[in-house]
């Protein structure tokens, strides 16, 4: 009998004053020791699927029609007091924000004791030993020194191991994973993942796993549900619904991750973007056909229901679906004359910081001893884990940070003085594209005035500024009409636009991009590396890619730089480097990105 | 379309209850000042000894009574609002430039600059703020421009204080470093990068502060040290009055009433506008 079951499951919002469906009609099912992945871009209803089985829905959001079954029992229907008995127990949660789902001011040892009482361990000595096996259990090392430390001490990943262990305490029948990974490092990702696989087979719990990563569902997952604007369109084994799709949106989504194996072939990128919950209300026919590429008419008519046997799709064309293909091959970067002077080159760069106040003042080495050179109109990654000095190395680029020793030289000229002169030459060739366009982005200016500041800067006349703002934006593809919006009405890949256009407004030589294309979705991400190549086939300008994510840069980059503890430890093109790592830090980062 | 011109119209400090009912008290407040010579029924200044201590009555040439010396107390309540407000507007517009020059300063600079300013804030502020004024005004001597400069002396700290922090959060994002390595001078950064986002706690704090230099300005009349005797201040009248409460308590529950109301109205200004502008309050509730 399955575990989990979702019999028509329907959930309604209240949109500034409008009843519009999240999801309508959902049916699936879990069996017991098996792993359902539901993926899907953000928005698409993913995580209410989890809150609904906790019953934890933002205010205006109802249950309308539908069940939501765990063994057998109805658990919207259910008593609230019945229904926190289950939670914890038979039904855990790993949630997506390891630091803020612990207790900051609770130590590890004090919150396992809680968890563990609530489960009904009783007595210190007997509570100690539970707490002392359940980090043991998730390899954590020096189980005993851990109990006393507090979640601000512990790194991200081993605080998801403590809540993993929370989670697999009770022995629950059921976990349900919203992103548990999305925040960690990719190795710290393989660690988890490995982890959450053994004690998931050990104690045969079925467990919900939702995540945006389609690669990473393959790896995980048994069974895969994928959901577009609250309608799940494809479900099925894991290695039939990725491996031979059945829904065009399946197909895309795949087409628009960037595979670490074979050619470097070129990305689909879905145009536009999920409509939003009142857009989608009023759209008839298959929810998917604006953005299909081989809708046909009767599709904005017929909604397609999900029809198969054991692999299942919602798509009126399914045969059409092998005919989306993308190029087999990239264009080959521009072709520059070589001996260049280089736009950038750093010898023996380090950057030491000191923390905290005297006398307990601590000096952290982020980076240290680096050299490299970028030539003109080359794009080059640097990668490694979080913490291992990317971004500081780009902050000393741009002048945001001063050197502690070494020197910098830009296209030519040494900037390593950091003073006003430096600061002119810098402005004239290098800009940087922040990662966060929520903050990079001010959000009492409107784009044009963003995407001009360089020209404001100079004291440029009004009628040049517009006319380079009808440029940029054509540039990057979007309308003129944003050109009035706030930052704050964009989406996402909009605002990443903008980010980009307002760092190109002043033609710089070398642009510093920092981890641009990670929080996206995967068909926003593809839209955006395709504007960079096409960016590159039309400007002069090197790029400096710092990225956490291998895939994305063996798409984008001739070369890779891999950091690790400060330094560069490899470096060569990158074909090269990700097929014949030689260094013991490149292979391991290479080990764990899920393929 | 119609929700467009709401939004124009209706601005959301607009819709809360707060800022309306603050700004009411105090536009109230502002027009008994200066419209303070034709409303009162009397010069405010005028004695006579054969009507002391008249009880409040409607409808009499005196109707709230008069003061120990025959004076129109209603006269002199009106004339007194016309100091309170004077004193409170440019003490609290004294204090927030003082405050506010510093605390962007501090803030944007960071460093050393920081370091000074904040330690001479923590200096300033270890002194109890009236026992700071009232040595000011032993000093400085009485007169409402000394009321005002002991006003500014003592309440710049808390301007320098909490925008400080504001200016540091502010700088630390990203697009401020966008602007410097755009080519932005540090004035045009600050202006129009770092400025604006702090304008909406500036003037929060300008009325609070209005509100507290009503009180200040009234307990140093009240103990003499304010305004010269020959000016009308709220406070004077409450230290006058006490001395016949049972025969005419108007004298002093009239100026109490007077600066609790104004005090008030600018309290619910400062934190209706607080709610409402603060960007991160208003998603807290959403
Ligand atoms: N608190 C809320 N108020 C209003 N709408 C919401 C709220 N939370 C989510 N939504 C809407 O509900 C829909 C589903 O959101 P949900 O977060 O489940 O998507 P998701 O696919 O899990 O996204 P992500 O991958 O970003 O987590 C979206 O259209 C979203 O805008
Ligand atoms: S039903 Fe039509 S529009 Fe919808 S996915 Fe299939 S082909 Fe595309
Ligand atoms: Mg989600």
């Amino acid at each position: 009998m399955s575990l989990l079951v979702a019999r028509g499951l329907t959930l309604e919002a209240e949109v500034e004053g409008d009843i519009v469906p999240v999801f309508r009609g959902l049916n699936f099912a879990l069996e017991p020791g098996r792993v359902l992945g539901l993926v899907g871009e953000s928005g698409a209803g993913k995580s209410m699927v989890g809150r609904t089985i906790a019953q934890l829905l933002p205010p205006g959001f109802r249950v309308s029609h539908g069940t939501m079954e765990f063994d057998g029992a109805d658990l919207v229907a259910m008593a609230p007091e019945h229904r926190r008995s289950l939670l914890g127990r038979e039904i855990a949660f790993i949630p997506q924000e390891p630091l803020t789902a612990l207790n900051p001011v609770l130590s590890i040892g004090a919150q396992l004791d809680e968890h563990h009482r609530r489960l009904g361990v009783r007595g210190r000595r007997t509570l100690r030993e539970y707490a002392l096996a359940a980090l043991a259990a998730v390899h954590l090392p020096d189980p005993a020194g851990l109990l006393s430390r507090y979640p601000h001490q512990l790194s991200g990943g081993q605080c998801q191991r403590v809540l993993i262990a929370m989670a697999f305490a009770g022995h629950p029948r059921l976990v349900i994973a919203d992103e548990a990974t999305t925040a960690l490092d990719v190795t710290t990702q393989a660690h988890i993942i490995a982890l959450m696989r053994e004690l998931q087979r050990a104690s045969n719990t079925a467990v919900l796993f939702i995540t945006h990563d389609l690669r990473l569902a393959a790896g995980v997952c048994d069974d895969v549900a994928v959901m577009y604007a609250g309608d799940i369109v494809e479900i099925g084994p894991a290695a039939q619904v990725l491996g031979a799709s059945r829904h065009p949106y399946t197909r895309c989504l795949q087409l628009a991750n960037p595979p670490m194996l074979g050619t470097r072939r070129a990305l689909y990128a879905l145009p536009e973007q999920m409509p939003g919950l009142r857009a989608l209300a009023r759209l008839n026919g298959c929810r998917f056909a604006p953005r299909c590429p081989v809708k046909a008419d009767y599709c904005l008519r017929i909604d397609p229901p999900l029809e198969g046997d054991l692999h299942r799709s919602a798509c009126l064309r399914p045969g059409l679906v092998e005919t989306i293909e993308v190029a087999d091959q990239l264009a080959p970067p521009p072709w520059r004359p070589a001996g260049e002077t280089p736009v950038l080159a750093l010898d023996h760069v380090s950057k030491t910081f000191t923390t905290g106040t005297w006398p307990r003042a601590v000096e952290v080495a982020a980076v240290r001893g680096v050299s490299l050179r970028i030539a003109p109109g080359e794009f080059v990654a640097v990668v490694g884990e979080s913490g291992s000095g990317k971004s500081t190395l780009g902050r000393l680029v741009v002048g945001l940070e001063q050197p502690s020793a070494g020197r910098i030289a830009l296209a030519g000229t040494d900037v390593t003085a950091g003073d006003e002169a430096a600061r002119l030459h810098r402005v004239a060739t290098v800009q940087m594209v922040f990662q966060d366009p929520q903050s990079a982005l001010n959000p009492r200016r409107r784009v044009a005035s963003i995407i001009t500041q360089a020209l404001e800067a100079e004291g440029a006349k009004f009628a040049v500024r517009e006319k380079r703002v009808r440029a940029l934006l054509a540039e990057m593809g979007m309308p003129l009409e944003l050109g009035v919006r706030m930052p704050g009405q964009l989406s996402g890949g909009q605002r990443q636009r903008v980010n980009i256009a307002r760092a190109l407004c002043s033609v710089p030589r070398l642009l510093v991009a920092d981890e641009i294309v990670s929080g996206l979705d995967v068909s926003v991400q593809a839209q955006l590396l395709l504007l960079l190549h096409r960016l590159r086939q039309d400007h002069d300008f090197a790029l400096l890619f710092i990225s956490h994510d291998l895939s994305v840069v063996r798409h984008l980059c001739d070369r890779v730089l891999v950091m690790h503890g400060g330094e560069i430890v490899e470096e060569g093109p990158t074909e090269t480097v990700f097929g014949w790592p030689r260094h013991e830090y490149t292979r391991t980062l290479l080990a764990a990105v899920p393929r | 379309m119609i929700r467009l011109l709401r939004r124009y119209f209706y601005p959301s400090w607009i819709r809360s209850g707060r800022v309306v009912i603050g700004l009411l008290i105090v536009l109230a407040v502002l027009a008994a000042a200066i419209l303070a010579p034709v409303l009162a029924p009397h010069d405010p200044a005028e004695q006579d000894l054969m009507l002391t201590f008249q009880p409040m009555r409607l409808g009499s040439p005196f109707p709230l009574g008069t003061d120990g010396l025959g004076r129109c107390v209603l006269s002199r309540l009106l004339h007194g609002a016309s100091l309170a407000l004077k004193v409170a507007f440019i003490a609290a517009i004294g204090a927030m430039l003082l405050g506010a020059a510093l605390a962007y300063a501090a803030g944007y600079l960071g460093g050393w600059v920081d370091w000074t300013i904040g330690r001479a804030v923590d200096v300033w502020m270890s002194f109890p703020p009236v026992v700071l004024s009232l040595i000011l005004m032993v000093g400085l001597g009485t007169g409402a421009s000394n009321v005002i400069l002991a006003i500014i002396l003592v309440d710049w700290t808390r301007f320098c204080r909490v925008l400080r922090s504001e200016v540091l959060v502010v700088t630390r994002r990203d697009h401020v470093a966008a602007a410097r390595l755009l080519g932005f001078t540090h004035w045009r950064t600050l202006l129009l990068e770092v400025v604006p986002a702090t304008i909406p706690l500036l003037i929060t704090l300008l009325a609070l502060e209005m509100g507290i230099a009503v009180v200040v300005e009234a307990i140093l009349s009240f103990v003499g040290l304010g305004v010269k005797p020959d000016q009308v201040a709220w406070g004077q009248m409450i230290a006058d009055g006490r001395e016949a409460i049972y025969q005419a308590p108007a004298n002093l529950l009239a100026p109490v009433a007077a600066i609790f109301v104004t005090v008030a109205g600018f309290n619910l200004l400062g934190d209706g506008l607080r709610r409402t502008l603060d960007v991160r309050l208003v998603e807290g509730r959403g």
